[in-house]
């Protein structure tokens, strides 16, 4: 025992002649007294110039006129309490699980990362491109002028047909002829596909499109019955001129791009983390 | 479970979206730019048609600024209701995307005037309205402080006793904006139409004296006239007098009289004294409609008061709006009565204050305008109603079986089960533009559908051609020597007049089997009222002493939904004459167009959860349309 003391005597008196041990115990020492002085120090809340003019700015276009002296100094007292219970309060964590703190820095995050990705104004190569790309969004819908000879399917369910087929071939060889009377019109001057998909059914939207102008076509299927139908003209749709429509097209390739943009900016963020969903990754 | 009911559900409205889309393609455009050709000047816009065309829409539509839509977690904005009702598809509360099967016409957004735009400020951390003691705790993390705070919201709402700072200049100004701008920016004459509106949300004692205001126009007054202002629609026609003074033209529309407990239509002025001429006709100069049907009921009438009409049980809604609390007082709250009581006073006062026409619209809270077909129902109130367990259409938590589920009569779920999937507005106007559509208003030239785009086309006259009904120009006819829906018919030295009914079918729903004509008039000091049948579907003979025609055998399968087949007519057409006319007696008549039975929703509901109906709900429905009525005034 007494000698296993003694070694660890002379062991310690070594190295207390040891350079380097006076050097780390020196250290020890400084870093605890600026370790000390540190905590001593308090942290500052400072408010520059240009904070109190701003507040002085705020309040004034509240109440409509400046601040007195007294209301300034009021105004200030109360920014720096703010200041100093937002610091404790972030000290002490209570931004953690807060929802509303969460929701605001979310979107301040949102807000930013829409900045960041701010679109360049597009060139014109940019906007005809979005233009060939899209040009279906652009165009004008065709407008068709014909007329059509109704045939009600509550004639019975092959009357109706029949009698379409009977009159078409007088209509061929250009007998006039007539059919039940419809609600809806037995003439359009420009009726656009869409509508008369809406009030007849695909079917007979889709026959009127493909039929030849100039000649009796049909029979043609419809919600009410069967329809013969001659096409005075067409005038196909149409898509405008780049320049006619390019404030819509700048507009629709900007709302693309910033989509795009955050689109892409929250898949990058994804990356970063792991996401667990009542302990399942997706 | 309800995961996999949601997809399914969003599954379908995707499919349905895919078919309207692929079918839409029809009328691809040529790839080689083309000069636009010219417009000829006519000053009419494309598909004018000077005999009238009908156009469908929604006047009654709510947008996240409305305050219980936002409670609700609609987020959807003006903007985007208008863009839904022109066929873009919009993300539903429920977490699934929703889309129109077909386009509207037109369109007025009507977010509640009162607290308008508040509820997003005070949702927004930083915003001097979240820091309100009433909205504290509203975005805690505590589900009791959330469920107190949002039960305090709701209440200081529904009693219109929250803070004045809900109703600040600014916020009021901010949304009123965004609504004009939405709907200057969206109006494009000939394809579609908006108006500026609101809602005047006045409940005395949660009993519903609510209207929709509608604008002619882009001038409208700097902010709207609220039920805070007052809660009797008196001073809000006065003030709507008021506007029209300084060039600012607008009609009101009141809706769900059903849920008045009787107040909506009762015979005396609001603050109990007697109607006189002047408030007769300040009430008709600011309210020539009323809404016939949307989700929340149907208004026409109550079996109660229309004993003898076979078909009047038709997705009533007894409760009051928003509260748990049954209706007690029926006359005073349905349509038809109204009608009756009116001529009644004309007859024995001189005035008329219930002379109105009829409107349907949804009322959809979601910021989607339009009826959803019964087969894709998805509510009315965002999260409140976004699935079939939440409406009440499936038994609950997954069962498969309605055994020994009681769903309490007087809980939110069973208001939701007697709620349609209703209401479309159909008016007569030249082309569609505000113009054309807001004159067809005025002079009553509308009707409602409980959804289904039908057309429905009435006139009356002393001298229509005998061929009328097989000419080229029927309708051209019919208004030269008639007068159609919403008119007055004058006396002609004692004949009778001739009533010429057309209705025709929505392609894209059922068929129709029967159309019938109700006339109410004035006997001996008593209003009465009679439903007659005036045509049958699949040529079936009707019977001239009881005025029904024969069924015509038209049922639907519960399992699939699948109608029979072949029964019923794409469109019915008749002159008819009243065998009761009595040319000294004040009448007034409308047409009802009925369709085949079909699946109500909460069939639909049932079956794509393979579940049996909900017990006491009404498996099928029979979907309708009702002209505005004709008033013929032996003397005026």
């Amino acid at each position: 025992m007494a000698g296993l003391s003694r070694r660890i005597g002379a062991f310690l008196h070594g190295a207390a002649l040891e350079p380097l041990v006076h050097f780390l115990a020196i250290g020890a020492v400084i870093f605890a007294v600026v370790m000390g002085v540190r905590g001593l120090e308090r942290p500052t809340v400072r408010l520059e110039a240009q904070d109190i003019e701003q507040l002085a700015e705020y309040w004034a276009s509240q109440a409509q006129r400046p601040p007195t002296r007294d209301e300034l100094r009021g105004i200030i007292h109360d920014r720096v309490d703010e200041e100093v219970l937002a610091r404790e309060a972030l000290r002490l964590g209570m931004d953690r699980g807060d929802l509303i703190i969460r929701r605001r820095l979310a979107q301040k995050m949102s807000f930013a990362s829409e900045d960041v990705g701010a679109t360049n104004e597009p060139s014109v190569a940019d906007l005809r491109a979005e233009f060939e790309r899209n040009r279906a969004r652009y165009a004008l819908p065709g407008k068709i002028a014909f007329r059509h000879i109704y045939f009600s399917q509550d004639r019975g369910a092959g009357a109706a047909k029949a009698a379409a087929e009977a009159a078409l071939k007088r209509a061929r060889v250009g007998e006039a002829v007539s059919g039940d009377p419809s609600m809806l019109p037995q003439t359009y001057a420009d009726a656009a596909p869409e509508m008369l998909q809406r009030d007849y059914g695909p079917e007979f939207a889709a026959a009127v499109a493909a039929a030849t102008p100039g000649a009796w076509t049909g029979p043609v299927r419809s919600a009410f019955g069967w329809h013969l139908i001659y096409v005075q003209s067409k005038a196909p749709g149409a898509v405008p001129r780049l320049k006619a429509v390019e404030s819509e097209v700048r507009a629709n390739l900007l709302a693309e791009r910033r989509k795009a943009a955050n689109q892409a900016y929250l898949a990058k963020l994804r990356r970063r983390y792991k996401v667990e969903i009542a302990g399942v990754s997706p | 479970m309800d995961r996999a009911k949601l997809y399914l559900g969003a599954l379908a409205l995707t499919a349905l979206g895919a078919t309207a889309l692929l079918m839409g393609g029809a009328g691809k455009p040529k790839p080689e730019p083309i000069p636009v050709p010219a417009v000829a000047r006519t000053g009419h816009l494309p598909g004018y048609n000077a005999d009238r065309n009908a156009y469908f829409g929604d006047l009654h539509v709510h947008t996240k600024l409305s305050f219980d839509a936002y409670i609700f977690n609609v987020r959807g904005t003006p903007d985007e209701a208008y863009r839904f009702a022109k066929g873009e598809p919009l993300g539903h509360p429920g977490g699934y995307e929703v889309r129109l099967p077909s386009p509207l016409d037109f369109v007025a957004v009507t977010d509640h005037s009162e607290y308008i735009g508040a509820l997003q400020h005070a949702g927004t951390p930083g915003d001097p309205l979240s820091k309100l003691p009433i909205v504290n705790g509203l975005f805690g993390s505590d589900p009791k402080v959330i469920q107190a705070a949002f039960a305090r919201m709701i209440m200081g709402y529904a009693a219109n006793s929250l803070p004045p700072e809900f109703r600040s200049k600014p916020i009021v100004a901010e949304a009123w904006k965004e609504i004009q701008d939405a709907a200057a920016a969206n109006n494009d004459p000939g394809r579609f139409t908006t108006f500026v509106g609101y809602e005047y949300t006045s409940a005395p004692d949660g009993r519903n004296l609510h209207r929709n205001v509608i604008f002619k126009g882009a001038k409208v007054p700097d902010t709207p006239y609220t039920a805070l202002e007052s809660a009797d629609p008196e001073n809000l026609w006065k003030t709507m007098d008021g506007w029209r003074r300084m060039g600012v033209e607008a009609l009101a529309i009141p809706h769900n009289s059903n849920g008045s407990d009787g107040i909506m239509f009762e015979r005396t002025k609001r603050n109990g004294a007697a109607m006189d001429k002047a408030y007769a006709e300040l009430r008709m100069r600011n309210e020539p409609l009323a809404e016939m049907s949307q989700i929340k009921g149907t208004s026409e009438t109550h079996p109660s008061l229309s004993p003898n009409d076979e078909w009047a049980n038709f997705e009533i809604m007894d409760s009051y709006i928003g509260a748990n609390r049954k209706v007690t007082k029926f006359d005073g709250g349905y349509i038809r009565k109204a009608l009756k009581d009116g001529i009644l006073m004309q007859e024995t006062k001189g005035f008329n204050p219930f002379k109105f026409g009829f409107i349907a619209a949804t009322d959809t809270h979601t910021a989607t305008p339009g009826a959803q077909p019964e087969r894709y129902y998805y509510g009315k109130v965002g999260r409140m109603d976004g699935t079939p367990d939440l409406r009440g259409s499936v038994p609950p938590d997954g069962k498969k079986s309605w055994d020994k589920v009681v769903v309490d009569p007087d809980s939110t779920k069973a208001r939701f089960q007697q709620w349609g999937s209703s209401g479309t507005a159909g008016v007569w106007a030249e082309e569609n533009s505000r113009d054309a559509i807001y004159a067809a208003m005025r002079r009553k030239e509308t009707f409602a559908t409980s959804g289904p785009r039908m057309r429905v086309r009435f006139f009356a006259g002393y001298d229509f051609p005998s061929d009328l009904l097989t000419r080229a120009d029927t309708v051209r006819q019919a208004y030269a020597h008639g007068v159609p829906m919403g008119g007055d018919l004058l006396p002609a030295r004692g004949r009778a007049p001739a009533f010429m009914v057309w209705a025709m079918r929505d392609p894209s729903s059922g068929f129709l089997q029967r159309t019938q004509i109700v006339k109410g008039w004035v006997e001996n000091g008593v209003a009465k009222e009679k439903v007659f049948d005036v045509a049958c579907s699949d040529h079936l003979k009707l019977d001239t002493n009881s005025w029904r025609c024969p069924d015509n055998g038209a049922s639907v399968d519960l399992k699939t939904c699948e109608p029979t087949r072949f029964k019923g007519d794409t469109e019915m057409r008749t002159v008819w004459r009243d065998p009761t006319f009595d040319p000294r007696q004040r009448a007034f008549y409308y047409v009802r167009v009925l369709e085949n039975p079909s699946c109500r929703w909460s069939t639909w509901d049932a079956i794509r959860n393979g579940t049996p109906p909900a017990p006491g709900l009404q498996t099928t429905i029979t979907e309708r349309a009702w002209s505005s009525p004709i008033w013929y005034e032996p003397r005026t």
